[in-house]
Order: structure tokens, then C-alpha cells, then sequence
């Protein structure tokens, strides 16, 4: 082990972007490597369903090609980990074109490995049949339904795939869905690094910029390794850490801020120190990692929900709004007999209509009950097997809700002010997620399979 | 009396993961967050009505070293599944801004 070991985390989401000025700053620190998360599940099921990023392929290409150029003009590794926002195989080989497209105009040459996390039902029933799998949080146990009904479904990889990626001689390494700090802990815990400090630094740089002040969203982050602590700076020299900024991001997007869990324990910041450097930097110690006694991996699985269908429009009329809960149910009820009628029964579909300026936001959570707004904005959605049954569902439910009479009624006209024509929406087929789950595995490397690419 | 509004900082939702969310309550000086973290106000029972959940499904945390205190509870649903209203959990915090804390 070396005195210390430097890292650049570019950014907290690759395609989300960081500052040039930042990046080059971050490059001339003596860096190990850069890396970037490229994951979350924050945007809901629809993308790793639909296996595409919810950041362009512009935008990627950009980040991408900055930090290869950076990693290859240093000579250090550069790691990018849940590659196009899920992991899954079509957002991987999408960010793998990316960069393949970026090496050819460029004439790069260097070697890289590509690491897969989809995980086959085959591979599921197996570890469901040995209980292997158990819920992640309040999700009802797996079935083997559960695994049948899967349209994809992705594992979360520990630190041992990108090490054995790096041994394998990768200078690139392109990984599926990995943890946020796997990404960054792979590295320094191979030189022998003490894993609390290493997983902890990990834990605050994979956001990148989140840990600056000011915000600017856009800075690149520098994370430096000592035997016994760590420092945190960002890489734009206009820009710093506060000891609170840092202590304070553990709790972001976590159940607790003191017990993080990895694949194979969990981090511990009870006796973590945090400590103003220098203006800029901040120095904490003191973080425990205590290892599990078995290897846990976390799915992501989602299954198809159905075809959803949207419609948007006002109301206005104050004998409407007062009733309009009431209205709603009445209009529910007009709904399912008229599709009825077309053959569609009440379990071949999923009315539902969210109704901005009462309870849009919160819904039954929704603490406030007697307010009396002058409009309120309608959202009628519909969820059905297949697209043309949605879209059937949505023109009676339009119809009901513009048409229905109601006690008082003076503007017979319609009920509604509906902005577009057409005023239906199909936005496609949606996705649920079905499995949030751990998997418990034997050997860390088994549900990874890593491709070694030649450039 | 105050409200929480008036007492922290910043008070924030967000997902932890697709089946929790989880809301921040932090402070600018640590007389208030004190004040805050030592009223009592803040416990499952007031948590569990606020979020219509049951209280051992609440988890309350202080966390001292950034004058911050973490709630998380059950989302209503799991991100983006019908019925769903807040696929990132971002707008879950209204209902404690209003909640008062004794001088």
C-alpha cells in the first residue's frame, strides 16, 4: 500500500454532466483513476424496462468522451459502473456503442472489459428453490411467479467483478449495475486500503458535485485515500467542502446515515469524524466496515404493467370542484358499464384520476381535506394489456368525465377544459417493479460475466 | 411554538429506493436542532398518522454530526406503479412543515 491513492468521480450521473474547467483541474492531482456512476433507479421502472437511458445518448457521449481522453492521456483506469441507468444489457451495449463509436473517430486504442448484470429466470428459480432470495424492504416474498412474470431484472455487483476486470488487464471497465460505491471502492480495497475508509469515501464522491459548495451540479470531485483517513475536495478550485456538507450526505437517499450495506457488510459511520482541512477539504475517520457473514447481491426486476393511456384538463366550475370526489366515483361507475359493453370487463383494466389541487401530490396521504381551490387540474390514466383496450378505456372515461351530469349543473356544455386535441395520450407500454429483492450467492463473480474488448 | 417550517433548514423528501421514502429534517445551529431533537414531537405515533402508516413500520434517526434527523417510511405505493403520484418521492415533505415544536 502506498501512502496514498487519488480519485476523480466526474460526476454523480453520467449524461447528467460536469464542468471542463473542473475536469482538468481534477486530471493534474496525481489521479489512480477517474470513474463515474451512470445508475439510478430514481426515474421509476419504465427505463430499465424499456432497457434505455433517461439521459440522451448525446449527453453520454459527451461525459464519455472527456473522460477517456483524460484516462488515456494520464494512463489511469476508468471505470463507469450501472451503465445507462439500469445496468441492463440494452443500456450497457448502448453506452458500449458509445464508446466504441468515440475510439474509432478518435483512433483510441486500449483494452476494455464489459461486465453483465442481467440475470437469467433460469439462474432466479434456482436461487429461489435453494431460499435464496428474500424481500429488500416492504415487497412481498419472490415466487416463482414472481420470476416468471419478470420482463428484466438486473443484480447489483460488488467491488470483485471490476477487480477481476482490471486484473484481467482492462484499462476501461464497463459494468452493468454495480453499487454506487463499488465503483469507487474496487481500486483502493485491491491495495489494501482500510475498507471503512474506502467505503465510506465511496459512499460521498459517487454523487460528485452533491458534496460542493456552491452547488453547481456540474463539479468534478476528488477523493484521497491516507492509511488512516480520507480527504474529500472538489476539483474546481472556486469550489469547496464544508465538514457539514460532507457529513451530511450520508444521509442522502439512505434509510439510516450511519449503517450503509454492501454486498458483503455493511459500513458503519457511528464513530466517524469529520474535520475542516483546509478551506477546502474536509478529513473524516474514524468509519467501521463490518463484514457479513454471507455475500448478498440486490435485484432489480421489473414486469410489465400494462398499456397506460393519459388525459389532461381543467375544471373551473365551483359546484364541480365541491363534489368532485363524488363526481369521480359516479364517472367510474358510467365507465364500467359502458366498456362493458364493448366486451371489456372491469378486470381487463385500471382506471384511476389524480386530481391536482386537492390531493395531486400526496394522494391518500394528502393531510389538507377542506381546501376549496378556484380550478383544479385533472389527470385521468389507464392501464390495460394491450394498447387499443387502454385507449377504449380513456375515450369513455374522457367522455364521463366532460359529459356527466351533476346536481346544479349550470354550463351543460361540458365540464372540462381540455388543452390538446387530441386530448388522449398513449404513452406505450409501462413497467412495475417486482423484484427488490436480495440474492444470496457464493461466489461474487458467478452472476457477472465479464467480456474482455480490444479497442 | 414553532413550526418545523420555521425551525429547519432544509426539509426534504426523497426515495430510499423504490419502496421507502425518506425525509431529512436539518438545522443551521445546533441550539435548534437540539430543540427539535429533544421536544419529544417528533416520534412514531405523530410520524404514522401524518403517513398513514403503522408505527413500527417508522424509522426515526438523529444524526448528531450533521444536526439532522432522518424519517422513513413505507411509500404508498413502489415507485412507479399505478397509483403512484411521486415517482422520486421529492414532494413528500408537506405534511411536517406545519407541525409545531414547543419553545
Amino acid at each position: 500500500m502506498n501512502d496514498s491513492l487519488s480519485m476523480m468521480a466526474t460526476t454523480g450521473l453520467l449524461g447528467y454532466g460536469f464542468g471542463e474547467e473542473a475536469f482538468r483541474h481534477g486530471l493534474e492531482m496525481d489521479l489512480d483513476f477517474i470513474a463515474a456512476d451512470a445508475g439510478s433507479m430514481d426515474p421509476g421502472p419504465h427505463y430499465l424496462g424499456a432497457g434505455v437511458p433517461f439521459v440522451s445518448r448525446k449527453a453520454i457521449k459527451r461525459d464519455i468522451g472527456l473522460m477517456l481522453e483524460g484516462a488515456l492521456d494520464k494512463d489511469v483506469p476508468m471505470l463507469i459502473g450501472s451503465a445507462g441507468g439500469g445496468g441492463s444489457a440494452p443500456q450497457v451495449a448502448l453506452v458500449r456503442e458509445v464508446i466504441e463509436e468515440i475510439a474509432a473517430e478518435r483512433g483510441y486504442h486500449f483494452r476494455m472489459a464489459v461486465i453483465h448484470a442481467d440475470q437469467s429466470k433460469d439462474y432466479l428459480h434456482e436461487k429461489l428453490r435453494r431460499g435464496k432470495i428474500e424481500p429488500l424492504g416492504p415487497i412481498e416474498d419472490a415466487t416463482p411467479r414472481t420470476i416468471d412474470e419478470t420482463h428484466r431484472v438486473v443484480a447489483m455487483m460488488g467491488v470483485e467483478p471490476f477487480q477481476q476486470a482490471l486484473r484481467n488487464g482492462a484499462q476501461v471497465v464497463l459494468a452493468g449495475r454495480a453499487t454506487d460505491a463499488s465503483i469507487y471502492s474496487a481500486i483502493p480495497l485491491m491495495r489494501g486500503y482500510d475498507p471503512g475508509l474506502v467505503w465510506h469515501l465511496s459512499k460521498i464522491i459517487e454523487c460528485a458535485g452533491a458534496v460542493a459548495v456552491p452547488k453547481s451540479g456540474q463539479d468534478c470531485m476528488i477523493g484521497i485515500l491516507k492509511p488512516d483517513h480520507f480527504l474529500v475536495v472538489p476539483a474546481h478550485p472556486d469550489s469547496r467542502c464544508t465538514r457539514m456538507s460532507v457529513a451530511a450526505h450520508t444521509l442522502y437517499e439512505n434509510p439510516s446515515p450511519y449503517h450503509l450495506e454492501e454486498p458483503d457488510g455493511t459500513v458503519v459511520t457511528v464513530d466517524s469524524t469529520y474535520e475542516q482541512a483546509d478551506e477546502r477539504t474536509v478529513k473524516v475517520a474514524g468509519s467501521r466496515f463490518e463484514r457479513s457473514n454471507r455475500y448478498t447481491v440486490k435485484l432489480e426486476g421489473v414486469r410489465r404493467a400494462g398499456y397506460r393511456t393519459v388525459f389532461i384538463a381543467g375544471a373551473r366550475d365551483p359546484g364541480l370542484i365541491a363534489i368532485i370526489d363524488d363526481y369521480i366515483d359516479l364517472c367510474s361507475e358510467r365507465v364500467r358499464q359502458q366498456v362493458a359493453a364493448l366486451d371489456i370487463g372491469e378486470d381487463q383494466y385500471k382506471l384511476n384520476v389524480h386530481v391536482y389541487g386537492k390531493s395531486g401530490t400526496m394522494a391518500s396521504r394528502e393531510p389538507v381535506q377542506d381546501a376549496t381551490p378556484h380550478e383544479i387540474g385533472i389527470l385521468a390514466e389507464v392501464l390495460a394489456d394491450d394498447e387499443e383496450t387502454s385507449k377504449a378505456v380513456m375515450a369513455k372515461a374522457r367522455l364521463a368525465l366532460l359529459h356527466s351530469d351533476f346536481p346544479g349543473r349550470k354550463c351543460i356544455s361540458g365540464n372540462l377544459a381540455i388543452p390538446f386535441s387530441p386530448s388522449d395520450i398513449p404513452v406505450g407500454q409501462t413497467y412495475e417493479f417486482n423484484l427488490w429483492h436480495i440474492m444470496e450467492i457464493d461466489d461474487p463473480l458467478e452472476p457477472f460475466p465479464i467480456e474482455m474488448v480490444d479497442l | 411554538m414553532a413550526t418545523l417550517s420555521e425551525l429547519t433548514s432544509i426539509l426534504r423528501s426523497k426515495n430510499a429506493g423504490a419502496l421507502l421514502c425518506t425525509l431529512d429534517l436539518m438545522f443551521d445551529d445546533v441550539v435548534t436542532y437540539e430543540r427539535v431533537r429533544d421536544s419529544g414531537v417528533i416520534n412514531p405515533e405523530l410520524i404514522a398518522s401524518l403517513y398513514h402508516v403503522s408505527q413500527n413500520e417508522v424509522s426515526i434517526i438523529p444524526y448528531d454530526v450533521a444536526m439532522a434527523i432522518k424519517v422513513t417510511v413505507p411509500r404508498l405505493v413502489p415507485s412507479g406503479s399505478f397509483g403512484d403520484t411521486d415517482v422520486y418521492g421529492a414532494q413528500q415533505h408537506g405534511p411536517l412543515l406545519t407541525v409545531e415544536i414547543p419553545d
